[in-house]
């Protein structure tokens, strides 16, 4: 287990060395980044203005949300940017050599790019949950704390499985195309917002379906407890594990299917 | 049991039917056609340890389908592969162990790392020892030369640095088979040289060798089995010499007289045989089936005309043989 880490680490290393080269690609990425989740939380933040809370939800906690959801972005980003190169990877044949080497396919294909853009994610989503957390009244103890670090890792196990088992469809496409996950992906973003502000059929998706509410909505529902949810975040770490083992048995249902190119 | 056995081995690829132009791709949004392409039918194929085997065909024939079915890159539509009794698409990372691939037309190299960071990576991929690892560098530098292209960036190598570091690459965990699919392509004679050298060694060290190439030399130098696929099936299994004995039944005997000799008195004089003139009167090329006479009764009819002055005797290439044997005229098996 241990190695396997520290292999995926070397193996994001060589990337970054790579990415490293290009500086003012760097920082310009890293910025572009920042700057779209500063401007998302503009926009909620002017809402504030004008109302008190939605559905209960203040201003603070709603900051958590986009945190939440932004962190997350970023910790894809950073560690696992390969998974939107997949459909790439796939359609070029350059999966040959990574299937007759003794390390998982799928971890290969994740630590295949960097995305340093997840630099800005990941300051601007942490500095919102910590801000958050600041302004919001919580009943803070040993125990609360150990469950609020389970309930982070699950919502990013969370993110990071549904995002994987999106894009691993592509095996079951033609083309070299990332359309379907990156779609996902936009409906992921609802979850920067109270879960109950959307009608029945968003709330089913969100919650179940594509569980984009356990990035967020319900961990931050069973901190604050605000929304009335709580007892459901508390199925956030299962439903982490849930969705990367889905990711993983459709990635390896999928690679069953690749072809690879040329003769 | 052979060390790599393949029973049955078919693959299919369905490819979707599409018209030329945007109405065909239009229609196939709606209606989905495919037409089914079997690369690889029904091929039986052992190789026991220690032997080195060329895969050879025409463009298309299936070669490189049956090295990645082998190899557990493509997953079988019908029949099995087993590789030391494992099947290389379940378990994965002990085949991997157990193999080394090397694909000419493409590197496994890091892009933005040097060769020797490339290699280090595989180092700790497969858990090799530094000594072991030093060891093995250190041989492939002797037959590679592969000291002054380990600082290089992978971008920045040539196809000929590429192809040797690439080698060493997928050599570098001491595989017991080595599936190498056109090693040589693109490279030049000097190249050439030293990767078939390299090759030899290999074989003389007991790796299981694969190779395809459409470089006849390159399988004359290291492989005495030969593979002949064509349209997805193995039109021929056997030795390189059988199939020499099999189809290069011809023979041609160039010889050169002392005196002027008429033709038509040559010809009759060796019946069964094909007497053709040369660029001198004194020069003739005779064609005939060694197994229907030996070049001694040839040499001896001739020279009942004339004081033979010189000879020589051409057998045909490997090379020709197996251009035959793709162009249908030859009909193996």
């Amino acid at each position: 287990m241990l190695r396997t880490i520290r292999l995926y680490l070397r193996l994001l290393g060589t990337h970054l060395r790579a990415s490293l080269e290009y500086e003012a690609d760097f920082w310009l990425m890293a910025l572009g980044a920042a700057m779209t989740q500063v401007a998302g939380f503009v926009f909620i933040a002017a809402v504030f203005l004008r109302v008190p809370d939605i559905n209960g939800w203040t201003f603070w906690t709603v900051a958590l949300l986009f945190g939440m959801v932004g962190f997350s972005e970023g910790v894809i980003n950073l560690f696992f940017e390969g998974m939107w190169w997949l459909a790439d990877l796939k359609h070029n044949g350059e999966l040959d050599y990574l299937l007759v080497r003794p390390y998982p396919v799928a971890l290969q294909a994740l630590s295949s790019q960097v995305g340093l853009n997840g630099l800005g994610n990941l300051l601007t989503g942490g500095a919102l949950i910590v801000a958050g957390l600041v302004n919001t009244d919580i009943d803070w103890s040993p125990a609360t704390a150990v469950v609020a670090v389970l309930l982070f890792l699950g919502a990013m196990a969370a993110r990071v499985g549904i995002m994987l088992a999106c894009n691993a469809t592509t095996f079951w496409l033609e083309g070299p195309t990332s359309m379907f996950a990156f779609a996902v992906h936009q409906v992921g973003d609802l979850a920067r917002y109270p879960l109950a502000i959307y009608p029945v059929v968003l709330k089913g998706l969100l919650g179940v379906v594509l569980p984009f509410a356990f990035v967020s909505f319900f961990p931050v529902s069973w901190l604050t407890g605000e929304g009335g949810t709580g007892w459901l975040g508390l199925l956030t770490p299962l439903v982490g594990v849930y969705c990367v083992v889905l990711a993983a048995w459709v990635f390896r249902r999928g690679l069953t299917r690749y072809e690879s190119a040329g003769n | 049991m052979a060390l790599v056995e393949a029973r049955g081995l078919t693959k299919v690829f369905r490819r979707p039917d599409k018209a030329p132009g945007l109405k065909g791709a239009l229609r196939q949004l709606v209606v989905r056609r495919f037409t089914e392409k079997v690369a690889v039918d029904h091929v039986d194929l052992a190789i026991d340890a220690g032997e080195a085997v060329a895969y050879v065909g025409p463009n298309g024939a299936g070669k490189s389908t049956t090295v990645k079915l082998l190899s557990g890159i493509l997953v079988p539509t019908a029949g099995e592969v087993r590789v030391g009794g494992v099947e290389p698409h379940r378990d994965r990372i002990a085949n991997a162990h157990r193999i080394g691939v090397l694909f000419g037309q493409r590197t496994q190299l890091w892009w933005d790392l040097p060769v020797a960071d490339s290699l280090d990576v595989l180092r700790d991929m497969y858990g090799i020892d530094r000594a072991t690892y030093t060891r093995r560098l250190k041989r492939f530098d002797e037959v590679l030369e592969l000291g002054e292209i380990l600082p290089s960036l992978g971008r920045r190598l040539s196809l000929g640095q590429r192809m040797r570091a690439d080698l060493a690459a997928a050599l570098i965990h001491g595989p017991e088979v080595v599936y190498l699919d056109e090693p040589t392509i693109g490279l030049d004679i000097a190249v050439k040289d030293r990767v078939r050298g390299f090759l030899r060694s290999l074989r003389d060290e007991g790796t299981t060798i694969m190779l395809t190439s459409h470089d006849l030399r390159d399988i004359e130098d290291v492989c005495r089995r030969l593979v002949i696929i064509d349209g997805g099936r193995i039109i021929f299994d056997g030795a390189l010499t059988a199939l020499k004995d099999e189809f290069a039944r011809e023979r041609i005997l160039h010889v050169e007289t002392a005196a002027d000799v008429p033709l038509a008195a040559v010809q009759a004089s060796l019946a069964g045989a094909t007497v053709t003139a040369g660029d001198s009167p004194r020069r003739f090329s005779v064609r005939f089936n060694r197994f229907a006479m030996t070049a001694g009764q040839v040499v001896a009819a001739l020279a009942g005309h004339a004081e033979l002055v010189d000879f020589h005797v051409d057998e045909p290439s490997i090379e020709d043989v197996v251009r035959r044997v793709y162009s249908g005229e030859l009909m193996a098996r």
